[in-house]
């Protein structure tokens, strides 16, 4: 199987002045403006923002889903705007995991073959001790014969989350990944993916509007109109309400 | 809703495109069949009335049973056309010839050809309007010793005027001098496909064997004469045997003759054109089905908002409606191209149709639009009325939800009571007793189709896990993507099954057709092997046949045995059975000799010595049928009206038709009535076993004066009977290729339907790292399994169908159920690949869908 041409640094993932634009002329939308961020490995950030900031765009295109229109987007020392729509593929399937905020697992396919999917795709075993690690860190380990449509929607999330954990890969991203659950399942996710940072070494990017979400993180970063205009370490849920009240003002 | 359906239709133009295309063939076939025939009617109706043109009456041998088609009016004496003369009211009474087999040899010793049209030997009138003869250039023949040939012929094989020909008359090989070239009737009939070998009347009444006498007796009445006076007084004249048909009749009957090939082919294409429409139906309703399935949630919010069941289902009928009479159009033009198609194929053969424009009649247009819009509306009913049953509150996904238990147990019934109806008319049409042909047809053909009705009810019951099973080596060879395409295929069995019957009802006609070829073929086979001991084979591919003097000449030149074969439609009576009178197929052969060239099997009786003006041979069936047995006395009538006063001879039990069927009579028997044509069927030759290659030179040398008689030693004669069977079956298999391609457009409807249902999960497979090549492996092998599974299934239905027809035509047909295992693997392996075709167009769809707005879609 192909691999993908990433090598491991301790910055995680970069965005370099990346610009994503929208449309053309009048209807012309700026969704990233020169953005520069960076991510650490093995830290937890969230990104939070008004509707139609760029959030959303901004994961698509660090995650290799889409491509920016000027600037420069890398994970590990590879620079995306670089590769082909193939090896943007293998890297997706080898270097990045993501976490939408539904519909996540294939309907056909079992918990644990959701959570190797991107491993099988590649032909790979995987590490079966990791893989263990992470299903037992789900708490769904009777469970992993299901399929989805037995699962609550708690659940499936723990498992889309574990599968973008299984492949331990570069960095993770997530996108309003509690944006569809109640407060009590989203704890859980929050936790898992709090753990899996701090227990496994793992680098996630989360998008989210709650800030009690937000405070799961070691920082946050604040967009607004595609530009990052703030950020906040060691987070707590006030301290989040605070900034984003003065940024709406 | 006539908006909102019509909203509906344009919204989603390829998928209305991919449900029409499968009834656009369906018509196109329906409207070729129609305009194709017509087309060779109009053809054959015009030179019907050109021929009989200048004549007002016939007068001919009456035939007391059978009609023009199966037998030859006996002949009439030449003294008719004096005492016709006399009448009053007749201005012109001249007598002519027609005699099929009458062959003229090229310079290079070539027989022409035609496809299927008459080599004819007849005779030229100084009225050239009486016979439509008329002469293009040279002269007349006159005397015993010249000839003269039809335009086309004599161009297309290069004869020039004043040479000497040779020409095979039924009384033999004989030389003419060219003398001129003819043309029969008006000038398009230039191409009617038949050949004329013209003489004056006194050499045709020697050279074709009628000597004193003619085939008929053309009359013109004096001008004002009232016509049927004038019938009325020459029947007065008639001897009896003879009769007088006007020469509206004489039209009337040469275009019904044509129409007893015309009609059969007409209704062969529309028995195709039934099946496409039939397979059409199924993924018509598939299609409806998913795509309503899809829109739940559009409908119940229409509900919602008031619409009622009603207008839901209108809304339905009216797409359907609008699809069906876009594909009639479609397919009235489709099947014009594919008549023209036809012609052109036709006129390969030789057979020539008129130019100038196809005759598109309003029965055609009025079939397409009803069968096109019928079959359309019907496919759509189950669906609308599905529709309508949507709740204004639904909102789940129709389709993976399984059939809950009660709609499982009321497909098991349903399918079960299907099956069984449609297998017992299958049975009854199979081994029953019918009155007609079309009868026990249309039972065969009404219970298979219930049958496969009943297939595709109670097919989603197994689809799931026989797909599961089928596709068991996916997930090995080809991993995930394997996988996925197993489970996808599986997932939806409801779907699965519907759209894999469509390749199943086409796969088991193939196969079925397969199945019955193979038998035959080995029936006939052995049967050769068996029962046809002759060292050669003569045949010709004239209707007619081989002069009789063709088997004399090769006895004259020594070879161990020549016995010339042919049969001849009579009836048969019996004093042991009064009043009982069947038709028969009578065999004329050299009974002295035919058990040289023939095995008829175990004999009662002997047949040496047998008394040639008197001997009958019975086949032991029909003996025991009618209570016969040696000595007994039967009467057999001709088509002539001769009756033969015979006793059975012997009793066989050996009959292989075409060569010898159930009656067996001497040929010196049959010459002393009018009915003898001195043609041979075919000619069955010993040769003496010393020499082989001087025994070949001899035939060959003997039948160097017959160029249309085709030599075969046995392995040859098999060989070409077989390579005509394949050709047959491999013409039906193409026609059955059409429904093939339906069932392919079908999955390609299903899978572009499915693909679309499952954009977001696409997208996701395709973001957590599912390469472009992996996504469009997944969806080929999920159609691979779906064709497979609808192969097997057909492939089953076929080899049912197949053995129970091979062991229900006669024993004399099949004696065998023969299983072409290899061809029927192959037909599996093609329908894979059929499959894997259908898939190319939905898994491009699938490789190019953006990964975001895939995920995005709800
Ligand atoms: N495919 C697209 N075509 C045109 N404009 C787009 C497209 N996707 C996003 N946009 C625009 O880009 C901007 C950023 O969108 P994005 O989805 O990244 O916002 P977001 O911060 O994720 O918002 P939300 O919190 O509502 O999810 C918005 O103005 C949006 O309208
Ligand atoms: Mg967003």
């Amino acid at each position: 199987m192909t691999s993908s041409p990433v090598q491991t640094l301790t910055a995680a993932a970069r965005a370099v002045a990346a610009t994503k634009i929208y449309g053309s002329g009048d209807t012309e939308v700026r969704a990233l403006d020169a953005i520069e961020v960076t991510f650490e490995q093995g830290r937890f950030t969230a990104i939070m923002g008004p509707s139609g900031s760029g959030k959303s765009t901004l994961m698509h295109c660090m995650a290799g889903l889409d491509t920016v229109t000027s600037g420069q987007v890398i994970i590990g020392d590879t620079d995306l705007t670089t590769l082909s729509e193939k090896q943007l593929t293998l890297l997706r399937r080898d270097h990045v995991g993501f976490v939408f905020q539904a519909y996540n697992l294939v309907p056909t396919l079992t918990a644990i073959e959701n959570i190797t999917l991107p491993m099988d795709l590649a032909g790979t075993t995987g590490d079966k001790a990791w893989i263990d690690d992470v299903v037992g860190a789900t708490g769904l380990t009777d469970r992993v014969k299901h399929r989805p449509n037995e699962l609550s929607g708690g659940q499936q999330q723990r498992v889309a989350v574990a599968r973008a954990l299984a492949g331990q890969p570069q960095i993770i991203f997530a996108d309003e990944p509690t944006g569809n659950v109640d407060s009590n399942t989203a704890a859980e996710i929050l936790g898992f993916m709090r753990n899996a940072v701090a227990e496994m070494g793992q680098t996630i990017v989360m998008v989210t509007h709650d800030p009690v979400a937000a405070s799961y993180a070691d920082r946050v970063v604040f967009l607004v109109d595609g530009k990052i205009v703030d950020e906040l370490h060691e987070p707590t849920p006030a301290s989040i309400r605070d900034h984003m009240t003065r940024l709406g003002a | 809703m006539l908006r909102l359906a019509l909203k509906s239709v344009l919204a989603h133009k390829l998928r209305f495109v991919f449900t029409a295309l499968a009834i656009v063939v369906g018509v196109a076939f329906v409207v070729a069949a129609f305009v194709t025939a017509d087309s060779l009617r109009s053809t054959f109706d015009d030179l019907a009335s050109d021929i009989n043109t200048g004549s007002d009456f016939t007068v001919r041998g009456a035939l007391p049973f059978a009609d023009i088609t199966a037998a030859n009016p006996p002949p009439v004496p030449e003294s008719l056309l004096d005492d016709l003369r006399a009448v009053d009211g007749v201005d012109v009474a001249e007598g002519g010839f027609f005699v099929d087999g009458v062959v003229p040899v090229d310079g290079s010793g070539v027989a022409p050809t035609t496809l299927g049209g008459p080599i004819a030997g007849s005779n030229w009138l100084d009225d050239e309007s009486l016979s439509q003869y008329f002469l293009i250039s040279g002269a007349w023949p006159q005397g015993s010793s010249q000839f003269a040939l039809d335009l086309v012929t004599f161009a297309d094989y290069d004869f020039e005027l004043g040479r000497d020909y040779q020409v095979v008359t039924p009384t033999g090989p004989r030389t003419f001098t060219l003398t001129g070239t003819m043309q029969f009737g008006f000038p398009e009939n230039a191409g009617v496909g038949a050949v004329f070998v013209v003489f004056d009347t006194d050499t045709a009444q020697q050279v074709l064997g009628f000597p004193g006498e003619f085939n008929q007796i053309a009359v013109r009445a004096a001008p004002g004469a009232d016509i049927e006076t004038v019938r009325d007084r020459i029947e007065t004249v008639l001897p009896a045997g003879t009769e007088v048909i006007t020469a509206a009749e004489a039209t009337e009957e040469f275009s019904d003759a044509f129409e007893t090939f015309i009609g059969p082919f007409q209704t062969i294409l529309l028995v195709f054109a039934f099946i496409v429409l039939f397979v059409s139906t199924f993924i018509i309703s598939n299609t409806f089905n998913i795509v309503l399935g899809q829109r739940v949630r559009e409908l119940s919010l229409l509900r919602s908002l008031g619409a009622t069941p009603q207008q839901v289902r209108r809304s339905v009928l009216i797409e359907s409606l609008v699809i069906g009479v876009a594909a009639s159009v479609a397919g009235i033009g489709l099947g014009m191209l594919g008549a023209l198609g036809l012609e052109a194929l036709l006129s390969a053969f030789g057979a020539e149709l008129p130019d100038g424009p196809l005759p598109l009649r309003l029965r055609t247009v009025a079939w397409a639009f009803l069968v096109g819009i019928g079959f359309t509306v019907a496919a759509s009913l189950v669906p609308a009325l599905k529709a309508s049953r949507v709740s204004p509150i639904a909102g789940l996904h129709e389709d993976a939800r399984p059939d809950a238990e009660h709609l499982r147990l009321w497909r098991s019934v349903l399918g079960a009571v299907l099956g069984a109806v449609g297998l017992v008319l299958v049975g009854r049409g199979l081994f029953a007793d019918f009155d007609s042909t079309t009868a026990q047809l249309l039972s065969l053909g009404i219970g298979a189709a219930i049958v496969f009705v009943a297939v595709a009810v109670l097919s989603p019951l197994i689809a799931g896990r026989v797909v599961s099973i089928l596709a068991w080596p996916l997930p090995r060879v080809l991993r995930t993507p394997g996988r996925l395409a197993r489970d996808n295929a599986a997932r939806s069995p409801r779907r699965t099954a519907a759209t894999a019957v469509a390749l199943t009802i086409g796969l088991a006609l193939v196969a079925m057709v397969m199945v019955v070829g193979e038998s035959i073929r080995d029936t006939f086979t052995d049967s050769l092997s068996d029962a046809v001991r002759a060292d050669y084979v003569i045949s010709t591919d004239t209707f007619s046949g081989v002069p009789v003097t063709l088997a004399a000449d090769l006895q004259a030149a020594g070879v161990a045995a020549a016995v010339g074969f042919d049969e001849y439609p009579a009836q048969v009576e019996s004093p042991l059975a009064p009043g009982r009178v069947d038709d028969a197929e009578l065999t004329v052969t050299d009974l002295s000799a035919i058990d040289e060239v023939a095995d008829l099997g175990s004999i009662e009786g002997s047949l040496d010595g047998l008394d040639p003006a008197s001997a009958l041979l019975v086949h032991r069936d029909t003996a025991d049928d009618w209570g016969l047995s040696v000595g007994d006395a039967v009467t057999v009538r001709m088509a002539s009206g001769d009756t033969l006063a015979v006793n059975v001879g012997a009793v066989f039990d050996q009959i292989r038709p075409p060569f010898w069927d159930e009656w067996i009579i001497d040929e010196s028997l049959h010459r002393q009535t009018a009915d003898a044509d001195r043609f041979d069927q075919w000619v069955a030759v010993n040769v003496d076993g010393d020499d082989p290659q001087a025994a070949r030179a001899l035939l060959d040398e003997v039948l160097s004066a017959y160029p249309q008689a085709n030599l075969e030693d046995r392995q040859e004669f098999q060989a070409s009977i077989e390579s005509d069977l394949n050709t047959i079956l491999a013409l039906v298999n193409v026609f059955l290729l059409f429904a093939l391609v339906v069932a392919l457009v079908g999955i390609v409807n299903t899978l572009t339907l499915s693909v679309f249902e499952r954009t977001r999960e696409i997208g996701l497979l395709r973001a957590v790292g599912m390469t472009r090549r992996q996504l469009r492996r997944t969806i080929r092998w999920e159609a691979a399994a779906i064709a497979l599974y609808g192969a097997i299934v057909g492939v089953a239905l076929g080899l049912g169908f197949g053995v129970g027809l091979a062991v229900a035509i006669p024993d004399t047909v099949i004696d065998r159920v023969s299983v072409p295992t290899a061809q029927i693997v192959g037909l599996v392996a093609v329908a894979v690949v059929f499959g894997l075709i259908a898939a190319v167009f939905p898994s491009y769809r699938a490789g190019r869908m953006n990964v975001l707005e895939a995920i995005a879609t709800d």
